[in-house]
């Protein structure tokens, strides 16, 4: 596989920004809050950092953040 | 001219009769007490006075205007604190009233100029914090606040001190008190002694209907007698005090007079120092708000 | 309409706020580079497996990648989207409802349109500065590495995208106006959206269905005119209208 890293630059530094973005609210949102609707801290930090993605931050927004 | 006329309110909620003819009338500047068990349907008869809860029957009329169910009064006629009032969290205070003020169509300069002064009153000036953050007592405040913006001819409080510390009972009772000045306040309330302190008129809920409907003078013309209350050192003693005074009787070790006047008051006295009875207590009784309370409910 | 303004800052605000806003668009614009992305990796992917594909008989010539790839992707993602925006905001309004916090803005004159309707309107606009920034993101890549012209009327399959959008959006207006909770609103919303597809299997009604809009490839690869669309478009901008407009009476009726 030699392929040539640059052609594909273009697409991954801001797909790594956006995702390095809402990984690190998350994971910073996570960690200020002491209270979750339900699960605690550990669970979270796991579940935001495997789905790492996308997936990961939106469960965690949906169903793991307190409402305000 | 009434600010609030309710009259011959019904409302069942299946086969449950909460309501069964509900009337009473709130003048102007006037702080009125909504006295009744928890569950007597108050709450209830205030949800029908602000349109949130479609009545059976009756009739409600607010600043002289009919009160249909789903179209509250036009014109901020009625300002409502509930009784655990909710706001959004993510608002400051400033914040969320000056939305309340948009909505009632304030003007800008007026709403800012307002906000200050009411948030002073409450002593929430101070604070920048979001909502969230807020203590219940707090919460309490904002809701008054919130429900005085637009100087509403009504104030409707659902139990507004019933879960508060005695220090934010004071605080919200002075508030409901200042609020006189410019509007009438309703108030609901399970605890007598904050009407003793700030009503001028009252009715009792019971059984769906207003048990007794008039001012705290009316209450006390009600019942002007008052008792004297006589506890001795020995408890032997109490037989020849009742022989003495015949009308009196003897319950849990003391010594009950009722409808003592001022002459009965002292002839027990003279009785008591030439028997040279000692005594540790002689109360008189003012007949109170509770006693009437559960005079008027059976009990 | 005072009241309507005032609501409409409240709602921007409010989402702005609980950092809805702010993950719906990261999740729109991380669709729109993955779009592209995945695409672009699909061929090295393949070359990857085909060692393995070669083990069991399986030869796979070269792949060459286009712009219509790229769009396919588009299609795939925008349902993901879709459902997102359905969690989102199912329980918009259900929850001031069973909270009560509306109860002192209703009690101060504020008409319960301008409640149904600012919320709506919050909705679409987050909607639509969504879908387009996805789009204009896709739009970009798609043309950066390949070739956009070889694709047919993207805009007005987008846009055909969008429309199906606000009808979900009505759906979840029209179950507030009298479900209990979000989860309610979330069922409902979902069961037509699944529903759709099984009616249309069975009945010549396809074509005019609302989920006949996301059929983006046979307008991609030119087997359908944007013609073939307009009967489904006028019926789901109907639809949506008649939802929202049922709702209104129905949260008249509701008890708060």
């Amino acid at each position: 596989m030699n392929v040539d890293i640059k052609e594909y630059l273009p697409l991954l530094i801001p797909l790594i920004i956006v995702q390095l973005l809402l990984l690190g609210y998350t994971i910073y949102h996570i960690l200020k809050h002491d209270k979750y609707k339900r699960g605690n801290r550990a669970i979270w930090l796991v579940v935001a950092i495997i789905g790492m993605e996308f997936i990961g931050p939106i469960i965690y927004f949906i169903f793991g953040k307190e409402d305000d | 001219m009434n600010v609030l006329e309710v009259k011959e309110l019904k409302k069942s909620f299946g086969s449950k009769k909460v309501l069964d003819g509900v009337s009473f009338d709130v003048p102007e500047n006037c702080v009125f007490g909504f006295i009744g068990r928890n569950g007597a349907g108050k709450t209830t008869t205030m949800r029908a006075v602000l349109g949130l809860l479609k009545a059976d029957g009756g009739e409600i009329n607010v600043c002289g205007e009919k009160v249909s169910y789903g179209c509250t009064p036009k014109g901020g006629c009625i300002g409502f604190l509930p009784d655990v009032p909710e706001f959004y969290g993510y608002m400051n205070a400033v914040e969320y009233l000056t939305l309340c003020g948009e909505i009632s169509g304030m003007d800008r300069k007026k709403l800012k100029a307002r906000i200050s002064e009411l948030l002073e009153l409450v002593g929430l000036d101070k604070e920048k914090h979001r909502i969230k953050g807020y203590s219940r007592g707090m919460k309490q405040r904002l809701g008054i606040v919130q429900a005085l913006i637009n100087r509403p001819k009504l104030l409707i409080c659902d139990e507004p001190t019933s879960a508060l510390d005695p220090v934010g009972r004071k605080d919200i009772l002075d508030i409901i008190s200042a609020a006189k000045e410019y509007t009438s306040v309703v108030f609901s309330t399970h605890i007598l002694s904050d009407v003793e302190r700030v009503c001028s008129k009252v009715a009792f809920l019971e059984g769906g209907k207003t048990a007794f409907f008039g001012s705290l003078e009316d209450i006390r013309a009600l019942r002007s007698d008052t008792a004297l209350e006589l506890t001795l050192v020995c408890p032997n003693d109490i037989e020849k005090v009742a022989a003495a005074f015949p009308e009196g009787k003897e319950t849990d070790g003391r010594f009950i007079l009722p409808k003592a006047s001022e002459k009965d008051c002292a002839e027990l006295m003279a009785f008591l120092s030439a028997k040279m009875i000692p005594i540790k207590r002689l109360e008189r009784h003012e007949a109170d708000l509770e006693d009437l309370f559960l005079e008027v409910i059976g009990k | 309409m005072t009241g309507f303004t005032a609501l409409l800052k409240k709602e921007i605000r409010e989402i702005v706020r609980t950092k809805r806003l702010f993950i719906l668009l990261g999740i729109f614009v991380l669709f729109g580079i993955m779009n592209p992305a995945i695409a672009k990796l699909t061929p090295n992917f393949i070359e990857f497996m085909s060692e393995d594909f070669a083990e069991q008989g399986i030869y796979i010539g070269t792949i060459k990648v286009t712009a219509l790839d790229s769009w396919s992707q588009f299609v795939k993602n925008m349902p993901m989207g879709l459902i997102v925006l359905l969690i989102m905001f199912s329980g918009i309004y259900t929850s001031e409802y069973s909270k009560g916090t509306l109860i002192p803005f209703l009690t101060k004159g504020l008409s319960r349109d301008s409640v149904v309707l600012s919320k709506f309107l919050v909705m679409l606009m987050t909607w639509s500065i969504g879908i387009w920034l996805c789009f204009g993101i896709t739009f970009f890549y798609s043309d950066f590495y390949w070739d956009n012209h070889v694709v047919k009327e993207l805009v007005f399959a987008a846009f055909c995208w969008w429309l199906f959008g606000v009808f979900m959006i009505s759906c979840i207006v029209f179950f507030s106006s009298f479900a209990g909770s979000g989860i309610q609103v979330m069922l409902g919303t979902g069961a037509v959206y699944f529903i759709m597809p099984i009616i249309g299997m069975y009945s010549k009604a396809k074509k005019y269905l609302p989920v006949s809009l996301t059929d983006s490839i046979s307008l991609y690869k030119g087997e359908l005119k944007p013609d073939d669309y307009f009967g489904a478009m006028i019926i789901t901008a109907l639809l949506s209208l008649l939802f929202v407009l049922t709702a209104l009476p129905l949260t008249h009726r509701r008890q708060l």
